[in-house]
Order: structure tokens, then sequence, then C-alpha cells
């Protein structure tokens, strides 16, 4: 287990490294292996604050750091809200995301040594080799093609990467260098979240039960209004209100960060299960499947910053200038 | 449609796939397969959640119940025979596009004749094909006449296969244009400093690489090959057709096409200070006008469609479900080329409560009130159509 194991854990290598050395999830569990902190870190940063990186400047060792990605995928399928294995596969992939680029862009030597990740081996890594290409001889490429049909795959939401917009010709698609990175985190993303949430045994979960709970209180702790007497839908930001809609809609579904946003949202404001599935109507069923694990508002729901970062901000209006979390908003048109 | 004239045409249906082999699509027993009988009643019933192995070999299928119309499905499933699309599993579907002669903008179907609301449908699959042949690339397509208003086409490159809803509708939106407002969403932008100015300035350039960028900067180049030849007084007339072009605009313009046409060929959008992009967005308003491609949004973003089958006949119509060669498409007239042979060397009687006119074959049949001896297929054509019942020999 080296260290491009311990920067990129979710590479077939590094999972083979973790077959090979024959490592035991349960004893490994049982002894309070450093992994297991380490593990409670990255699920809890990731669902906290968007990165799995480490919080302090004391390094674990590279095995430490590839043993945690798999107890954090415990971690998380044990851990007790809504959207929870989004978040977490979506962090994991923008830390990966920043780590790659580092190491594309400065060939830099990564810090815990070994030769710097290059482009090709990642495309090789997601079995993108074939699908995405450089212009001739540049030994630098500024932009890329990428076959249509993997663009479409991977395009993040937005309206930059409306298909319409771009240059597509024979079945390729121009993206600059930048956008090729865009499309690489979603590819983590994807292969994180690829079997999330796991069945977990009884044998492993039961010993992890005190750190599942250590994740689940440090959710619950947040600075935003926490009480409200009444649910107005008539009241909600126009992000919500538009999220509301969309979910109401056979015709539209929701992404998963905007099935998060409402469902985290509605949360906050008490509602359990039950009443959110009512409020919005059955249309859609992984918001009924959201809805149902939700738990009087445990897991925060996003700020405004987030919610412009998954390009659900909707529509903001005037009063959205004066505050910076949609519940806010809500607290602020309720007086 | 009478019970006589049913029976007519389920009988003449039957003779027709006795006579025709109807070749089967790719991954047949993965399919989901339906039909819609000959029925008295005057509800259309699809008989759907067929697998494969419940139809059996489609020919003995075919001649045995006669259907009026058959259909498969775009969709791929681990259970093709299952009630709900849950219990199907859905593996892939093909990539399909409907162009249908009823939606298409300048189509009054109220007025139009068949012939020719078929022939402007062609036109639209023409460019259609041009998206889906030179912008998407596509290598493994199907380009099917339905049978009636309009044409189908088939993608099965593997690349296509797995894309989910939301991926499909950015295809549409492609091929139709839609979302395209601004001519900036085509651009690049440079924000160049100095060059004696204060501040620096924001430099567009479409991105002509493909796409609708391309379209638009072709048709700019077409315009500033056409101006440049002109002297200034015509070249300045010619741009002032341009809505929103003066004549001062349409004066550096023309400058700007005779002194700095690398620039505006290579679609710099400030070539000509805010003009070029003037023209260019007038230029992007007639691309989608122009190039667009009006498919059936809903049929290509259902995974789960069912589509006619190729071969099969259209009952509606008495015409054949018709592939068409790519190489043959230009010479293709469905109203020729979609006539099954079973239909054309008989004549029959039918009975047409008003006076009609039918094109088939290359010819204008002329069909009077009452009863009247006419070709099987204007006969099958008309009673499919509901137009006229069979009368007794």
């Amino acid at each position: 287990m080296d260290a491009h194991h311990a920067r990129y854990p979710f590479f077939e290598s590094a999972r083979q490294a973790v077959g090979e050395a024959g490592v035991d999830l349960v004893t490994l569990i049982r002894e309070g292996h450093p992994a297991v902190e380490r593990g409670r870190e990255r699920v809890q940063r990731a669902l906290v604050a968007g990165t799995v990186e480490q919080a302090s400047d004391q390094r674990v060792d590279a095995r430490t750091e590839v043993l945690s990605y798999p107890i954090a995928r415990v971690l998380v399928s044990l851990v007790d809200a809504p959207g929870a294995v989004e978040k977490y596969a979506a962090s994991e992939a923008t830390t990966a995301h920043e780590r790659f680029v580092e190491e594309f862009e400065r060939g830099r030597q990564s810090t815990l040594g070994g030769d710097p990740l290059t482009l090709d081996a990642v495309l090789r890594e997601f079995d993108l080799a074939s699908v995405v290409r450089s212009d001739g001889t540049d030994t630098d490429p500024t932009e890329y093609r990428v076959a249509v049909g993997t663009y479409l795959d991977l395009a993040p939401a937005g309206d930059d990467w409306r298909l319409v917009t771009r240059e597509l010709a024979d079945g390729w698609v121009t993206v600059t260098r930048r956008e090729l990175y865009d499309l690489l985190e979603r590819a983590v993303e994807r292969r994180v979240a690829d079997g999330l949430p796991l069945t977990v045994p009884e044998e492993i979960a039961d010993p992890l039960a005190a750190v599942v709970s250590e994740v689940e209180s440090a959710l619950a702790t947040a600075t935003y209004p926490r009480s409200f007497d009444r649910v107005d839908p008539g009241s909600f930001p126009p992000c919500m209100q538009a999220l509301l809609d969309r979910a109401r809609s056979d015709e539209e579904s929701l992404s998963a960060a905007g099935r998060f946003a409402l469902v985290s949202f509605l949360g906050a404001l008490g509602m359990d299960g039950e009443a959110a599935t009512t409020l919005v109507g059955s249309a859609d069923e992984s918001l009924a499947y959201a809805a149902d694990r939700l738990d009087g508002g445990l897991y925060p729901p996003p700020s405004c910053s987030t919610m412009q970062a998954y390009d659900v901000c909707i529509d903001p209006d005037d009063r959205c200038a004066t505050i910076d979390h949609p519940l806010e908003y809500y607290a602020e048109a309720l007086e | 449609m009478n019970q006589r004239t049913r029976e007519y045409l389920r009988g003449r249906f039957g003779d027709h796939y006795r006579r025709v082999s109807v070749e089967l699509p790719p991954a047949t027993d993965r399919r989901e397969w339906g039909y819609i009988p000959f029925t008295s009643s005057e509800g259309t019933t699809m008989v759907r959640h067929k697998s494969a192995f419940d139809v059996g070999d489609l020919g003995t299928f075919l001649t045995r119940e006669r259907p009026r119309h058959v259909y498969f499905s775009a969709g791929r499933y681990d259970d093709p025979g299952a009630r709900s699309m849950n219990e199907k599993g859905w593996n892939e579907s093909d990539l399909v596009f409907d162009l249908d002669a009823d939606h298409l903008p300048g189509v009054d179907p109220e007025e139009d004749s068949y012939a020719s609301m078929l022939a402007t449908c062609k036109e639209a699959l023409e460019r259609l094909l041009v998206f889906l042949e030179e912008d998407f690339g596509f290598d493994d397509m199907t380009v099917v006449f339905s049978g009636g208003r309009g044409y189908h086409v088939h993608v099965r490159d593997e690349s296509v296969r797995s894309l989910d809803r939301d991926q499909r509708r950015e295809v549409v939106d492609f091929v139709r244009g839609l979302g395209l407002e601004d001519v900036s969403q085509l651009t690049t932008v440079e924000t160049v400093a100095g060059m004696g100015l204060k501040n620096p300035v924001e430099k567009r350039t479409l991105r002509t690489d493909g796409g609708w960028g391309q379209r638009v900067q072709s048709r700019l180049v077409a315009l500033a090959d056409e101006v440049r030849e002109m002297d200034e007084e015509a070249g300045v007339a010619r741009l002032q057709e341009f809505e929103g072009i003066g004549e001062k605009g349409a004066t550096t313009l023309y400058n700007a096409v005779t002194n700095n046409y690398e620039q505006v060929a290579a679609g710099n959008l400030e070539a000509a200070g805010q003009y070029t992009r003037k023209l260019a967005q007038l230029f992007l308003e007639r691309a989608v006008v122009e190039d667009g491609a009006p498919i059936d949004e809903p049929v290509t973003t259902d995974i789960n469609r069912l589509i006619r089958l190729p071969g099969s006949l259209h009952g509606g119509s008495g015409l054949a479900v018709t592939r068409i060669a790519r190489d043959d498409l230009d010479a293709f007239d469905p109203l020729v080329d979609a006539v099954p042979e079973t239909f054309v060397d008989h004549d029959i009687r039918v009975d047409s409560p008003v006076e009609r006119t039918v094109e088939l074959q290359g010819e204008t049949h002329n069909i009077p009130e009452g009863i009247a001896t006419v070709r099987e297929c204007v006969g099958v054509h008309l009673m499919a159509r509901g137009d006229a019942e069979k009368a007794s020999e």
C-alpha cells in the first residue's frame, strides 16, 4: 500500500493491495486500529465540510489512510441521515479532484512520496482511455475531445454543460482541460457511490456503533435557525419552492443534490417522513425513500453557497441577497 | 369500419404476412412486444407486455393473429414479458427519433395532401440525419418510413444505449436547437488587456468545431464571402438588409470583411464591434429554424417506448413500415415504395361516402362517391384510414 493508494483509495490497484494484504476488517475494528478513527474523520469531514482531507497536519501513514476508505464506506452506510451516501461520494470526488489536479498541473510529487499521477493513468483507471482524446502531437493540450456518450454520462448539471451549446463533431465533444477534470470528478463520484450503502453485518456494525453516533451528533450541530412552529410552503425560499414543484411534477425529476436539499430542509422544519411525503406527493420514489429516512433534521440542510455549488440555487430573489442559508430565509419570511 | 371491411383487411394482412418474411430487430428476445388486433370496438386496445417467447415465431404469429399494428420496445430487459416496468428490469434502450408530419412547422394536416406532408417530413428527416451522422457520428442507424405520417430513426450504437431520460433530452435539445437564445452561449470569452484601453475588454469567439457554433459561423462566412466580392456601395446595401444593421453598422461590417476577413471567418465576434455579434445572433435564430430537426421529444426520451416494427403493415394506411437503405433515401417515395406488393395486382370494389382523391404508386386515383372498382392498394388505403368500406364483389 503506497502513496498513490493512500491518495486514491478507490482505485482498483488500492482495492487489490488491500485484498493482497489479507486485512480483516473485523479484526481492524475490534482492535481499534487508527484506520477506524481516520475512517470516522473521513466520513464526518465529508458530510460536514465537503472534503475528506485530514483536519490536522499530523499525517497518518499510507496503510492507515488506505484502510480508512473501506472503513469509511462501512461507516457512511451505517450513518442514519438522508443523502449521506450521495454527499460522502461527492466529497470523496471533490478531494480526489483537488489532488489529481495538483499532481497533473504541477507535476508535483505527492506529499507522501512517489511519482506524480498522470492524466493517462486516471483515464485508464476509469476505462476512459479510448473515449477521451487530445489533439495531435501537443504534449500539453488545453483541449480534449470526449466521446458524446461518455460526455452525456459524466457531465454535471449546469448551463455550461448543455450539449446544445457545445462543439460536437463526428461523435466527439470538445472540452477544456479543466472541464475534463470535472468529468473525471464525476467518474470518481460514481465509483465511490457504487455499491453504497453497504449491507453491514452485525459483527462489524456493533463495534462501530459508538463511532457512528459520534458522526451523527456532529451532523446535528450547525448554525442556522433550528426551530419553527409551522410549515408554510408559501414562505419557502425560491429554491425550495422550485425543488418542491419539481418533486411534485411527473415530468421533471430532482437531481441527487436537489433531492437532498429539499428533504433535509423539510426535515429541519420538523417534518417526519410521512409529513414530507404527504407534502410532496409520491411522484418521486427516491424522494419518498429519502424522506422516510428523515430523523428530525439530523442532517443539516445545505447552505446557500452549497446550493449554488450544486446548481440548485434557483431564482434567488432580493431577500436571498441578505441571507446565507435557506432556513434563515424561511425564518425571516415567517415573521 | 364495419365487419366486412375489418374481416377483409385482416384476411389480406394475413395473406401479406404469408408472402413476406419480416426481419427481426437485434436482441429480439430481450424486448417487449405489443400489437393492436383488428377488433370491432372503436377504442384501440393494445396487447402488450409480451416477450418473444409469448409471441413465438414472429412469422407464424403474424400470419395467425393478423394484427392491425405491431410494435416492439426500444428497451431491452431482463424479463420483457413482466407486467410492470420495475419487474421487467431495464438494461438499455435504442435511441429512437420520430418525425411526425402532423407536428411539423409549416404543415396543416387539414389542408395539406398526404403526399405533400410526407415530402415536408422527408426534408426534416434529412436535417435530422445531418445531426446524427455529422455531429453525433452514429454508425448503427436504421431509417424507417413509419407507414403513417412520418419517419423513424433507430440508433443502436453501444455508446448511447445506456443513456437515461435526462441524457436523451440533451440529445433532443441538440437536434432541435432548444435552449439556444443568445449567441454568446456558443462562444469562448477571452479577457484582453491593454491595447490602449483603460479596462480590459472581453473578446468573444464562436466555438466553431462542430455543433451550432459551426452552423452560425458557416452562415457568417457565406455572407462575408458574398459581400467582399461587392464594391462598397453594393456591399453596404446588402448588409443593411439585415434587421438591426443600419448604414453605420453595414459600413463597419463591410470594412471588417474586406480588411479583416480572417478574423470574421474565424468567428471573432468583436471583428466589427457590436455588429458582428448582432449578425451572429440573427444567424443563430435562422440556423435553429432552418437546420433544426423538429422531432417528437417524448418518443426519444421514453426509454420504454414501443415502436412500430419495420416490415409490418400500418393498419391505419395499409402501407408497409419500410426500412430504407441510406443510399436509397434520396429516391425513396413512400407512396410508391411502401405499397405492399400483395395489394397491387387486383382490383376490388369499395364504397366511399364522398368523392376522394388518392395519390399512390405515382398516380392520382379519383374515387367517386358510392361504390367503385379501384386498385386493391388504393382500396386498402382508403379502408384502413376509415374513408371507405368494403363493397361486395
